[in-house]
């Protein structure tokens, strides 16, 4: 502490010390015009004023990342990795035959990368070029701007070295998917922002898959700001499947426009540490947005959700239905804010949140949180945890059905009801629900 | 039916001896030596007043873990099976239609008969059945039974009406194959036609080579399900055995005197 006549300093620990090294040694490589760089001088403070958020603050009461995070790791360089390597590990998902756009280590691989598949529908622009452009920055001015308040996500600005900016400007034949994938052979740190614009009445499935190659842990940082325009629909699917030292902080930012229909399913099974992050604005009448999750975690990992979903026009509905399997000590995390404004009437807001314990020592904490300012609403939030019901077990044990297979059977159907959002999108949602069958019994494949 | 001198082999099927049983963590004793021959081909019948321990006996006999056994055995073909998991006793041939059968959200019917059919078969040593076998198999019986492909492929018995969940009860009966049904008042909760409809899918699976346990409150059933014996259970023991004109007789008198007589 300073002395009582000069500014309070901060104490900050060594992963916020190195974070603002690391910006300071590379601020003037980093990618981005003047407008650009001045946003990140403005998220770098933002980001040395409030350090890492810790216990004390409201929003990271159960997560926190000041006591998990010990030592920032080093910015990864450019990197490349075989094409073979990163269709293994992403390969329950092509069968989806999606238009692919590759990340190594938080840099665009070309070489990794086919969007062109897409066709004429789709414009896809590597982040660290679209930032030097001013016409880019014009013509995605519409776009939701990040939240202020978090410094992790300060953090992405300051510190982004690349991601895909995609442009949606009809409807593709494909779905779209961006592979994060941290090759790097030692603990390195990697900062993405993805930016998907979509235009009026076009309909796109977007997949943003994360993996890693090698054992290293790494840090992983990635926003991605998604504007819907008017009657587009978009489906937005999440895979986490990190190695098991990682930590991982993702931030989605949405805009809705009037009439538009977000579906998003997000599906963590990898990581140390996840949280997964959304803001979601209605920004017009009449949208509707479901966003639903899954996590299994075992061991020591931990899994954290949390939600922001803001009505500011009338009509809107929001549905939230979150699944997390937790064995060993690990632990999950929801928090659900549905904030309804005074213009916000005919709001039609609902959540769930579920756990299933497999263990003694898991645990799941659950916040819901309704800020409602308007009175013609309906709103609802639920939150359950439990172990596997021995009523359940038993029926399908006398009709034969052996133990450890009735268990997976019922974390199975408890997963499936949270990714049932998907089904028509048959090899997207099989492959999801395989991935859950493969946590539940690795050695089986 | 039910000529048990032509068909018995060398054991009878089921045997219960002396069989005493408590909830566990509670001293309650439910069932108090309780004795039961139920020999292959024939289909008995246990009838008894609410508490008298024939929802325990049925669950005992399938192996549900809340109770525990401190004298007695269960034999099976001759062996003892309270060692036995609830699977292992299914592939055995123990089948319990339950009263109150479970809703599984997110388990299709379709997924879970499948599934039940070739854990059976996979431990019966009998190879799992293709899916072009399986379905043919499914259509016929679920036909016969009156259930739509459009149920199986709902949620396992999630939104089904009372009727349709013991015909769905009887589907499995029909499709595990077993040589020991116990039915556990399967006609509670249903209305004459459904009665009719479960008891003719019954009937029509009763064979030599297997038996039949009917746990019910009331005479109706066995109309429809002929017994060939039927036993008074009353405070965790058989009082009273006698032939199916038993069951007509106590829908006449009630079970006041054998409430009396084992207390």
């Amino acid at each position: 502490m300073g002395d009582p006549a000069t500014k309070l300093t901060v104490v900050r620990n060594a992963a916020e010390d190195g974070f603002i090294s690391a910006w300071a040694a590379r601020r003037d490589a980093l990618p981005g015009d003047a407008t650009v760089a001045k946003a990140r001088t403005e998220a770098m403070a933002r980001f040395e004023a409030h350090g890492l958020p810790n216990r004390r603050v409201e929003e990271w009461k159960y997560t926190d990342l000041r006591a998990a995070i010990k030592e920032a790791l080093p910015l990864s360089d450019d990197d490349d990795a075989s094409v073979q390597a990163v269709e293994t590990a992403i390969a329950p998902l092509l069968a989806t035959g999606a238009a692919r756009m590759t990340l190594v280590d938080g840099h665009y691989a070309p070489n990794l990368s086919n969007p062109e598949t897409a066709g004429d529908a789709v414009l896809v622009t590597p982040l660290a070029s679209a930032l030097e452009d001013d016409a880019f920055a014009a013509a995605h001015a519409h776009l939701p701007t990040v939240p202020q308040h978090d410094t992790t996500v300060a953090l992405n600005t300051a510190l982004m070295t690349d991601g895909v900016a995609i442009h949606v400007q009809a409807t593709p034949e494909r779905p779209l998917h961006i592979v994060h994938v941290m090759k790097a052979g030692t603990p390195a740190l990697a900062v993405t922002r993805n930016v998907l614009s979509v235009a009026d009445g076009v309909s796109v499935t977007l997949i943003e898959t994360y993996v890693s190659l090698e054992e290293a842990g790494a840090q992983v940082n990635s926003v991605t700001q998604v504007g819907v325009g008017a009657n587009a629909n978009v489906r937005h699917v999440k895979l986490q499947a990190e190695n098991r030292d990682s930590t991982h902080l993702a931030s989605w930012v949405v805009d809705l426009a009037a009439s538009a229909n977000y579906q998003a399913v997000q599906m963590t099974i990898g990581g140390a540490l996840t949280r997964n992050q959304v803001y979601l604005t209605f920004n017009g009448p009449d949208a509707e947005a479901h966003i639903n999750g899954a996590y299994l975690q075992r061991g020591n990992q931990h899994c954290d959700t949390t939600l922001v979903i803001d009505h500011i026009h009338p009509g809107c509905t929001s549905r939230e239905t979150f699944k997390g399997v937790l064995d060993d000590q690990a632990r999950g995390v929801f928090q659900g804010k549905i904030m309804v404004k005074p213009e916000a009437q005919k709001t039609d807001g609902k959540q769930m949140a579920q756990a299933l314990l497999l263990s003694e020592e898991a645990e799941f904490d659950s916040k819901p949180e309704l800020e409602i300012f308007a009175d013609d609403v309906v709103c609802g939030h639920g939150s359950t945890s439990g172990a596997i019901d021995d009523e359940l077990l038993f029926y399908l044990r006398a009709r034969g059905i052996p133990e450890k297979k009735a268990r997976a059977l019922l974390v199975q159907a408890f997963v499936g009801e949270a990714l049932e959002l998907i089904e028509d999108e048959e090899e997207l949602h099989g492959a999801l629900m395989a991935l859950a069958a493969e946590w539940l019994d690795p050695k089986s494949t | 039916m039910g000529d048990a001198t032509l068909t018995r082999g060398t054991y009878d099927m089921l045997e219960i001896k002396n069989l005493h049983v408590k909830i566990e963590e509670d001293d309650t004793e439910i069932l108090r030596g309780l004795d039961l021959t139920v020999p292959k081909g024939e289909v008995h019948a246990i009838m008894g007043p609410n508490g008298s321990g024939k929802s325990t006996l049925s669950y005992v006999i399938a192996g549900k873990e809340d109770y525990e056994i401190t004298d007695g055995d269960i034999l099976w073909n001759g062996e003892s099976i309270i060692e036995m998991s609830p699977d292992e006793r299914a592939a055995s041939g123990v089948f319990l239609a339950f009263q109150y059968p479970i809703e599984i959200p997110g388990v299709a019917t379709m997924t879970f008969l499948r599934t039940a059919v070739n854990a059976v078969r996979t431990a019966r040593d009998e190879g799992e059945l293709s899916v072009a076998d399986f379905m043919r198999a499914v259509k016929e019986k679920a036909g016969e039974l009156n259930i739509t492909m459009d149920m199986l492929k709902r949620p396992l018995n999630v939104g089904f009406s009372g009727g349709e969940k013991k015909r769905n009860e009887v589907l499995q009966m029909a499709m595990l194959e077993p040589s020991m049904c116990v039915l556990d008042e399967t006609d509670s909760g249903l209305d004459i036609d459904a009665i009719r409809i479960v008891s003719e899918g019954v009937n029509a699976l009763r064979s030599p080579e297997n038996a039949f346990l009917v746990i019910t409150h009331y005479q109706r059933l066995l109309n429809y399900i002929v017994p060939d014996k039927v036993h008074v259970l009353s405070k965790g023991r058989i009082v009273k055995t006698g032939g199916k004109e038993l069951a007509l007789e106590l829908e006449e008198s009630g079970y006041k005197d054998f409430i009396d007589e084992a207390a």
